[in-house]
């Protein structure tokens, strides 16, 4: 007994010393002030810091913190000031003026004048610029700067998207790259900017390390420091964490639904975002390819594919069926539309008015040839469990589907530029306004444009031309309605989901709107604050 | 089993091998479910009654795609090696039976191969041509031959020197009827303790290229791609990543014990 006694007496002592310097983070801790560090994780490494030649979203997400525009999108998505304090557009609607605000600085203090943005416009529209971007604001026919705060731009025609063009297009310094070559110089990776943040320092392959700036033109951010960590690896991401050592990254499905409920104390510190993404993934059709080219195979594939089944078991319920290449819930949008309807049944019924038999060994035939086809994928898990689950369903009403999974850059370089696949699986990320004529107009289906399935009807390319120069908001959203209606009858693709953006944050990060505006929880970031207590510890000089 | 007495390491290597063997052969009948049967009603769910060693990210049952990948690794080994030593024998006979100038160009094409790290060889390979299985078993046997060609040329340097080996030469036999008499039938010691030693290193190459997306193709289950769907989830789902690690890691490890052991018993200086 008396043994026993002993051996409790020094349990109880353990545990009791351990409850005391045991550390409390008080999470509710809401005391404002400017200060710390937000570390976050990127898959990727930034290729080059300016916008318009780098085109990659890593290097996006970096300079649009560095780079301002002359407008820019406010939390409901409607137009505001960046750089010009007000826009006017002309009452024939060719003309906008731009007033830029007065008395702003770059980063190292010289003036930022209306000469930087005509510098920037005649730099994109410069044909040894190598940027995609540059179609866009060659439809400007003429570019003035009557004064150092007046910017005015004349099209020939209408051009609906030009504001959304002039809210994406991140004004340059004209006194640094004046002698510069945009393609090669080197301050892709030592940039001078305009906003919140400016580049303190940049370690390939580790991190980059933005510093808040003191004169940023739209004032200042609370946050001081934003280190960005390069991690390609999210399972690696996500282990960093769960150790505290990021405090934001992206997360999946399986993350958000499975691995945080089985965490709690991870759950505890993390707060979880969950926000329709402006993109959708699909299973498009090479057209050029029969029998792609007949549309009762097209839609008949399209009822055959179970999307419901596709966005439980691959997202975990955390996606939306849609039936139109917009973002749901947005007024371009058209709600009338519904999805294909799950039935391998109509799929039968069509292929065999195409002239498919089912031969003895339960296989689509029409001429002595099966129905076969090869999907092919980028390496990315969802779109190859994707792929794996339509394969299941087609080959149960008797098409032959093999898959191939291919590294980005030959998916891209060897079977999507050159138009050598049979039917692919893949996504677009979509820019705020509806125009979608590069993706489905057919003038678009050059080598490495992007109507690459090549998708060829007249009446949809005349609602593509008359959209772009319509400038009636809902006169436009007629025209983009009716556009998704016939996309969707000539099924040149078939829909499988809109994912949900999911997004886990350290709570010590406050200020994040919940639920996300329409412009997501980024749009606030400067007003992100983390209070004095919860900061890391760090060195200050 | 005589064979291998008192080499327990043998022993163990063998059972290994023979119930690996056994496994394969008759997946079809020892798997409780289709490996391909994809179920979203029963995703990552962990090893219970239902599931002896859980779902995948699918709803697919992890046993039947485990041992439906046991073939694959082993036919991938067995046809590869095959290949391997095919190439190594022919070769390898005619540089060590001939000499001179075509042993010349033999070797230094070895020593040309041998030179190029063999696992980037076969990336770079892989990434031109469709990645199938066929091509992976093709590939690997046509970068791994040069061990069998250097040990059979060996053997037959040595064995050209031998007394009944010369009587043979002598009394008129052709050299066909040299080489496959008397030099084959004395080198095969060597070669077939490097080809089950290849074997392992086959399974190893196959699971690698299948992690890495370039190996058997969705949705055929192998090894290395049950492993590379159990990284993403390997914080929760310990089971997808330990299982296939666990059969990968016995069955190069059976390979080498039997490799290891044949060349204890069957080589004379041992005894």
């Amino acid at each position: 007994m008396k043994q026993i006694f002993l051996l409790i007496l020094p349990l109880i002592f353990l545990i009791s010393c351990s409850k005391n310097n045991s550390e409390v983070i008080d999470y509710n801790d809401n005391n404002f002030s400017s200060g710390g560090v937000l570390i976050n994780a990127m898959s990727a490494e930034p290729s080059n810091l300016i916008s318009m030649i780098a085109g990659d979203s890593a290097s996006s997400a970096i300079a649009s913190k560095i780079f301002n525009s002359l407008i820019r999108y406010d939390e409901n998505l409607n137009f505001t000031s960046d750089i010009a304090e007000s826009w006017k557009i002309s009452k024939d609607q060719k003309t906008i003026t731009f007033k830029i605000k007065k008395g702003l600085e770059w980063s190292d203090g010289i003036p930022l004048t209306s000469a930087d943005v005509y510098f920037t416009w005649k730099l994109i529209t410069n044909p040894n610029t190598r940027t995609p971007y540059g179609s866009d604001y060659t439809l400007v026919s003429q570019a003035r700067t009557p004064d150092e705060h007046t910017f005015i731009v004349t099209y020939d025609d209408n051009y609906a998207p030009a504001l959304d063009t002039w809210a994406s297009l991140e004004i340059l310094p004209k006194h640094i790259l004046e002698n510069e070559d945009i393609n090669s110089t080197y301050f892709s990776r030592k940039p001078t900017g305009s906003n919140y943040y400016k580049l303190g320092d940049w370690v390939s392959g580790q991190q980059v390390n933005l510093i808040k700036s003191e004169n940023g033109v739209l004032g200042k951010p609370y946050i001081n420091k934003l280190t960005s960590r390069i991690i390609p690896d999210t399972s690696s991401q996500f282990l960093e964490l769960s150790a505290g050592n990021i405090d934001l990254m992206n997360i999946n499905p399986i993350q958000f639904k499975r691995v945080f409920p089985a965490k709690p104390k991870l759950k505890n510190r993390t707060a979880l975002y969950k926000e329709m993404g402006n993109g959708y993934t699909y299973l498009g059709f090479n057209l050029k390819r029969k029998p792609f080219n007949d549309k009762r195979v097209r839609q008949a594939i399209n009822y055959a594919i179970n999307k419901e089944e596709v966005i439980k078991g691959v997202l975990l319920g955390l996606g939306e069926p849609i039936s139109s290449p917009y973002k749901p819930g947005t007024r371009w949008n058209n709600p009338s539309l519904k999805p294909y309807a799950y039935s391998p049944k109509k799929a039968l019924n069509l292929l065999k008015e195409a002239g498919y038999k089912m031969s003895a060994d339960n296989f689509l035939v029409k001429d002595g040839k099966a129905l076969e086809f090869e999907i092919i994928t980028n390496q990315n898990k969802q779109r190859e469990m994707t792929a794996v689950l339509i394969q299941r369903r087609l080959q149960e009403i008797g098409i032959k589907v093999s898959i191939r999974v291919i590294e980005w850059a030959s998916f891209v370089n060897r079977f999507i530029k050159p138009g050598d696949f049979d039917v692919v699986v893949l996504g677009w990320s979509l820019s705020l306004d509806p125009d979608q004529f590069n993706i489905w107009h057919s003038s678009q289906q050059g080598p490495g444009q992007f109507n690459f399935v090549g998708y060829d009807n007249k009446k949809v390319d005349q609602l593509l031309e008359k959209g772009r120069r319509e400038l009636d908001l809902d006169k436009r959203e007629k025209i983009y309605h009716e556009f998704s209606q016939q996309l969707l009858d000539d099924s040149p693709i078939v829909y499988l989901y809109a994912g949900y953006g999911l997004t886990a944050v350290n709570k010590r990060i406050k200020g994040i709107k919940s639920p996300a505006p329409p412009a997501g929880i980024y749009h606030n970031s400067q007003d992100w604050y983390i209070p004095k207590s919860l900061r890391r510890n760090e060195l200050t000089n | 089993m005589n064979l291998f007495k008192g080499n327990l390491l043998a022993i163990i290597g063998f059972i290994i091998i023979s119930i690996i063997l056994f496994v394969a052969i008759f997946a079809a009948f020892l798997s409780p479910y289709d490996p391909n049967y994809i179920d979203i009603n029963s995703i990552l769910l962990p090893p219970s009654y239902d599931h002896l060693m859980g779902t995948d990210g699918l709803g697919r049952d992890v046993l039947s795609r485990m041992l439906y990948g046991a073939r694959i690794s082993l036919f991938v080994g067995f046809v590869a090696v095959g290949i391997a030593t095919l190439i190594g024998i022919f070769l390898g006979s005619i540089a060590g039976f001939y000499g001179g100038w075509i042993d010349s160009i033999i070797m230094r094409l070895v020593d040309i191969m041998l030179s190029i790290p063999s696992f980037f060889l076969i990336l770079a390979v892989i990434a031109f041509l469709t990645p199938s299985i066929w091509n992976i078993m093709i590939v690997i046997g046509l970068t791994s031959w040069m061990g069998v060609t250097r040990l059979v040329r060996a053997e037959f340097l040595s064995l050209r020197q031998r007394d009944f080996v010369l009587a043979s030469i002598v009394m008129g036999s052709s050299n066909k009827k040299v080489i496959t008499k008397h030099l084959l039938p004395n080198s095969l010691t060597p070669i077939i303790v490097s080809s089950v030693l290849g074997i392992a290193s086959a399974v190893l190459i196959e699971s690698g290229l299948s992690f890495l997306g370039l190996g058997v193709q969705a949705p055929t289950a192998s090894w290395g791609n049950i492993l590379t769907d159990g990284k993403e989830y390997i914080q929760f789902a310990w089971w997808l990543s330990l299982f296939p690690g666990l059969a990968i890691l016995v069955t190069v490890l059976g390979y080498n014990l039997l490799g290891e052991g044949l060349r204890d018993v069957l080589d004379p200086k041992n005894k």
